[in-house]
């Protein structure tokens, strides 16, 4: 009988030093791995060979390993945006080298380092490889378009592509109005939502969704401001003197919040920008 | 003669399906694949090219294990256990002791990739009708099973490569170090050809006894990436029929002359 209450003793501190020393542990891992991070892909010249047969499963767990990376939030982890923004797209080029039909991989490309790390040339780099190795798919000669349109603002360009885009199979139907729409405004916030409108519905990725949605929303956001800014000229005969003179007109109740934290304001040229310039805030 | 070959490889198959560690093979490959479907579920937008990777990967997994483990050690059994003497005492010859053996081996895992392919393709079913047909567009159970069919072909001529080497060593282990090389080997020698030949090496200067050298040494080990078509069949590509059938006399030709030097080397050897 003591010998049992011993060993049923001995059993529990066991359990209990051993779920406190897990606890601990994992709490100076989680420190350390926030601490600890590498800014560096390896390259597909060495993974490639050293993942024999099995180079399709590695590109899903290297992107599986992106999206936790990125799921994770930039901000919370040290170092400068930009080496973890290398990071991205070194990662991005060994998945794809392994696996260049991959279009999960690419779509990452144009979310992070069109959307988010400003990189157009690093995010078309990847696409142009896309349009390589999917010769028959519409979406990237229309990604590389967009690009041109939206961020770069290279009309030439950008028609090109969406007209290659345009012969393609499961083109979506608004592409031929969007690049006439597009040839004739230089930025076009309708043309942001349409496009991320039409990649929220493509993804069921949680990480993805989130990052699409608040885009929308500020973008959105945008373009109410910019219709009211045209009204109140129409109705009043001159540009307001800033955003808060729509409220006291009555116009708007109040101006929207931006999801990244900051403040709508109005330029001189009578567009709308935040402050924010839809980049997340470390 | 064939059918003292096939009793033997009747018998072959017997002795590895009674193994425990087929078992454990198995139930590990079954977890596997019922963990990838859960982690498919991770990915935006390609499921249908994650679920395919994933499970042929598994497939395959568990027939490297069962072909360096448990054929390496069904093979060695006998000359272990001494138990070769009583078999070869019987109205057979070593010739038909090698090819009984080998069909056994092949059989076994041929039998068990297959199993763990369909559950995979049951799995992969499963998954695709809960999930919107987007999210599959790219997704052919043709490709899917020939990649799993030239997978086989690369198991047919592994298995031989293993046999060959358990007549030329005394241990397991060697067998198994020399089999593992050659399969790695073979995985890699086309890209480091195609890597040497596209001359984008930076400084380095290869000679031409090296280049030389490289080109025989290609031809030497058995081309097993040829084999490899998962990446393809994971987005719905398939290979054309001359492709396969090439590959397919590839796989017969390079198994016939292993085996060949196998019985050759084991008429010769004697046995300790």
């Amino acid at each position: 009988m003591t010998g049992s209450i011993r060993k049923i003793s001995a059993c529990l501190i066991i359990i209990v030093l051993y779920v406190f020393c897990a606890f601990h542990m994992q709490k100076a891992r989680d420190q350390f791995s926030r601490s600890s991070f590498v800014n560096y892909a390896l390259p597909s010249k060495l993974i490639g060979p050293m993942s024999l047969e099995f180079k399709g499963m590695a590109s899903d767990f290297l992107l599986l390993k992106l999206m936790t990376f990125i799921g994770g939030e930039l901000r919370e982890l040290r170092g400068s945006s930009e080496d973890h923004y290398k990071y991205i797209k070194g990662a991005l080029h060994t998945i794809t080298d392994l696996d260049p039909y991959f279009w999960d991989a690419y779509i990452f490309a144009e979310t992070i380092l069109a959307w988010d790390a400003r990189d157009f040339a690093g995010a078309n780099d990847l696409l142009l490889k896309a349009r390589k190795h999917l010769p028959n798919d519409y979406r990237p000669p229309y990604y590389i378009g967009f690009n041109h349109f939206y961020f770069l603002k290279d009309n030439k360009a950008g028609a090109e592509f969406f007209m290659e885009a345009s012969m393609l199979p499961g083109r979506p139907s608004f592409l031929p109005s969007l690049a006439t729409r597009l040839s004739v405004r230089d930025s076009d916030y309708q043309a942001g939502i349409l496009f991320l409108k039409q990649m929220l519905k493509n993804t069921q990725n949680r990480v993805l969704i989130k990052r699409y949605t608040k885009r929308i929303q500020a973008l959105e956001s945008h373009q109410m401001l910019e219709m009211m800014v045209f009204h109140y000229v129409k109705k009043y005969g001159s540009k307001p003197p800033s955003l808060e003179a729509l409220v006291k007109s009555g116009m708007i109740s109040q101006i929207p919040e931006d999801p990244y934290g900051g403040e709508f304001v109005l330029k001189e040229d009578g567009r709308v920008y935040t402050t924010s310039n839809m980049r997340e805030r470390k | 003669m064939l059918n003292r070959i096939w009793q033997l490889a009747v018998l072959t198959f017997k002795e590895g399906v009674r193994d425990r560690a087929l078992y454990g093979v198995m139930i590990i490959a079954l977890m596997m694949l019922v963990a990838g479907m859960g982690i498919v579920s991770l990915f935006g937008q390609e499921l249908g090219k994650v679920a395919i990777d994933l499970t042929l990967s598994t497939v395959v997994f568990a027939g490297l294990i069962l072909t360096f483990f448990a054929n390496i050690n069904l093979l060695r059994k006998d000359i272990d256990k001494r138990t070769i003497y009583s078999v070869l005492s019987k109205p057979i010859s070593r010739k038909e002791y090698i090819l009984g053996k080998y069909v056994g081996l092949f059989s076994l895992v041929a039998v068990s990739t297959s199993l763990l392919a369909l559950i995979g393709a049951a799995l992969c079913a499963l998954l695709k009708a809960s999930y919107p047909v987007i999210y599959f567009a790219d997704f052919s159970w043709n490709s899917y099973f020939q990649a799993f069919y030239y997978e086989l072909a690369m198991f047919f001529v592994l298995n031989a490569v293993i046999v060959f080497f358990s007549t030329i060593t005394t241990s397991s282990f060697l067998t198994f170090l020399y089999s593992v090389s050659v399969y790695v080997a073979g995985q890699t020698i086309e890209d480091v050809v195609r890597f040497i030949k596209s001359g984008n090496v930076g400084d380095f200067e290869i000679s031409a006894l090296h280049r030389g050298l490289l080109e025989v040494v290609q031809y030497l080990f058995p081309n097993f990436s040829a084999f490899d078509i998962k990446v393809m069949a994971s987005h719905g590509m398939s290979m054309p029929p001359v492709h396969t059938i090439l590959l397919l006399g590839y796989s017969l030709i390079y198994t016939t002359i292993l085996l060949f030097f196998a019985v050759l080397i084991f008429e010769r050897s004697e046995l300790q």
